[in-house]
């Protein structure tokens, strides 16, 4: 039988929808000095706004976190919730939180520039900004939680008067060895960057600007020697700091998971741990963004619709990887048939605080995969700082699920209990996030959010190539 | 011979094949690498500029910092219970795995904090090349900065300028800031 061969139809080309490469920020540079006083324009200028949220946000850090703590002090732990069987509350929760968050930096900065993630460039350092005051939020809570804050130092790895160590095969004492690793070298990793910046922003201010710029830029030229040892350090921090980043919150779970306890004795809580700090540590990186290009001069330029976009990508992976690691513990969980682990799943979904529950389920799943799909959605800011509050509203259940609504029903059904936080750990918490909040607003305007060196060698190496009839990007490798 | 002057040529970075053509007419010119030095506001390769390698200790000193805090781990995960051993029915006295994760963080401690020691220590040591800085560096400029004997000063401006330099003569007497 003869084929007979059909001609294909005449192709018509499709309508182009595709984006002019220019609205990107690497193809659409601006001098040096342009970038330069763009910068240090948003770093200089207050308005009577930025006062009033300064003001106001000391005072809550002052009466809701300072007060609250010190009646706390003065009158003692009971003025707390946490009580027979749930003494894990909402300071382990919010502690578990921040940390959480202070992965973004990390993430954000060392993992991106790792793999060579361009559309990094203009925020690494709202990042890393935002690891540093979480990790500072977040380690106030063990000493919050210790009740007798004033022998703190018994934390500190050093004999005591009979020459008796601490127990080093102690999750809590892995904590404190973690945290302190992972404050100080995020820190520095922020600080390293900055020197050139801050040498830039040394040339441009008279008074005590100048004088504190000075000191801190270390006496900065950019000779190539001193950029050769700084690439040096940002690379070994880069490549050193992911590691850590990833042992901090996997020994946070531990501090679960080593337990005999229904519902945390599970050997996926590590990785369960970090991919759900990762999605909250993301998400708050957006939404920080998001207020930073909406309130302050020019950063608009630097921080674009194309950064929620790529972030927005990425916060949808790692919804979907958070689901994944929840479905896997809550199944083998499920299927093991330990009667008291099954029993609190139920307890979870159907109990008295169910709701929230279902509220991490909705915010982080439900949420971000009916709307991250979305390209218009992703490039929509504001849509954006919604879904990210959402996620980390949900990420925030989910640590209250783990913590007290877990401990509240363990083995012996004659010691269960439900957990209420009290006005203090509320106040406390609420102080917490406006200590964060302060710092980054106070932090805005005292260091360039915007890594102007890094920008700029971005842009360099990319530029706008004629194939054919298109325009399209390429990327030079200066290195 | 007379004494060397120091001399910073400047350069806008758009114009970096001239600074990088303006290096190699220095060295013609009988400048060597030692007295030159470049500055710029972002880092370029030394390939670029056709600049002979830098090199840093700053891994090494990276290396011995993991190293110590290797040390400090295992003192205290396997010396100091032994110096008041409390033994506890069915636990390990030294257990190996719980001992994994002070190691592992500790000398990452001393690995990070030691690199940005590294790199406090090498910047603020002293340098023995020119010296010299113009806030146009970071504002996107390139510096060439290099010491020349002051008899062949005219003949070298003359090259440079003639690449689109702008020199900034003595800049060790000018205050490197406003």
């Amino acid at each position: 039988m003869a084929v007979e061969a059909k001609p294909l139809e005449t192709a018509v080309p499709l309508p182009h929808a595709e984006e002019d490469p220019r609205e990107h920020l690497m193809f659409d540079p601006r001098p040096r000095e342009v970038m330069n006083r763009m910068v240090m324009e948003a770093m200089t200028t207050t308005s009577r706004r930025y006062w009033a949220w300064v003001i106001g946000l000391a005072l809550v850090v002052l009466v809701c976190l300072l007060g609250a703590w010190g009646n706390m002090i003065l009158t003692g732990m009971g003025l707390a919730g946490i009580r027979r069987p749930v003494f894990w509350g909402l300071f382990i929760v919010t502690f578990v939180f921040w940390i959480g968050i202070s992965h973004a930096g990390t993430f954000v900065s060392a993992i991106l520039r790792v793999f060579k993630a361009e559309f990094r460039r203009p925020f690494t350092r709202a990042a890393e900004l935002m690891t540093t005051f979480a990790l500072a939020a977040g380690a106030l809570y063990p000493l919050i939680h210790l009740g007798r804050v004033w022998v703190f130092y018994w934390l500190i790895p050093y004999p005591n008067a009979r020459w008796l160590w601490p127990n080093f095969r102690s999750p809590l004492v892995w904590d404190f060895l973690a945290i302190t690793t992972y404050l100080l070298s995020s820190t520095i990793y922020l600080y390293l960057p900055l020197v050139p910046d801050l040498a830039m922003a040394r040339d441009r201010t008279t008074g005590w600007r100048h004088a504190l710029y000075r000191l801190l830029a270390l006496g900065w030229r950019g000779t190539e020697a001193e950029w050769h040892r700084l690439r040096r350090a940002i690379t070994i921090f880069a490549f050193a700091i992911i590691p850590v980043m990833f042992s901090v919150h996997t020994i946070v779970s531990w501090d679960f998971a080593v337990g005999v306890v229904a519902g945390w004795h599970s050997t996926i809580f590590g990785p369960y741990f970090i991919i759900g700090a990762i999605l909250s540590g993301v998400a708050a990186v957006v939404s920080i963004l998001f207020v930073l290009r909406s309130t302050m001069l020019h950063m608009d330029y630097f921080i674009r619709k194309e950064h929620f976009d790529a972030l927005g990508k990425l916060l949808l992976v790692f919804s979907m990887a958070w689901a994944y690691f929840f479905f896997n513990d809550y199944l083998l969980t499920w299927y093991g048939g330990e009667e008291a682990a099954r029993r609190i799943l139920t307890l979870h979904a159907t109990g008295p605080a169910a709701w929230v529950w279902y509220l991490m389920l909705i915010c982080n799943v439900v949420i971000p995969w009916l709307t991250l799909w979305n390209r218009t959605i992703r490039r929509t800011p504001w849509a954006m700082f919604i879904i990210t509050l959402l996620i980390n509203v949900g990420m925030y259940a989910e640590r209250y699920t783990i913590i007290p609504l877990t401990l509240g029903h363990q083995r012996m059904p004659f010691d269960w209990g439900v957990y209420t936080p009290r006005p203090t750990e509320i106040s406390i918490v609420i102080g917490t996030f406006a200590l964060f909040l302060l710092l980054y607003l106070l932090a805005s305007r005292l260091i360039p959010l915007v890594p102007v060196w890094e920008v700029q060698e971005g842009q360099m190496a990319h530029t706008l190539r004629k194939v054919g009839k298109a325009e399209v990007p390429s990327v030079t490798e200066l290195e | 011979m007379g004494a060397n002057v120091v001399h910073l040529a400047l350069f806008k970075e758009t114009e970096i094949d001239h600074a990088a053509e303006a290096i190699a007419r220095l060295r013609e010119l009988g400048v060597s690498d030692h007295d030159i030095s470049v500055i710029s506001g972002i880092p370029y390769s030394e390939r670029i500029l056709g600049r002979p390698m830098t090199w840093t200790t700053i891994g090494r000193i990276g290396l011995a910092g993991a190293v110590v805090g290797f040390l400090v781990a295992i003192f205290l995960s396997f010396g100091t219970p032994l110096l008041y051993p409390i033994r506890v029915a069915a636990m390990p006295f030294q257990p190996i795995p719980t001992s994994i994760v002070v190691i592992f963080e500790l000398t990452m401690l001393g690995l990070l904090i030691s690199t940005f020691i590294g790199v406090f220590v090498e910047t603020i040591s002293p340098s023995f090349g020119p010296r010299g800085y113009h806030p146009k560096i970071s504002d996107g400029h390139i510096g060439i900065l290099f010491s020349s004997p002051a008899q062949v000063e005219e003949s070298i401006h003359a090259t440079l300028q003639a690449l689109g330099a702008e020199i900034v003569h003595n800049v060790e007497e000018e205050r490197l800031w406003p």
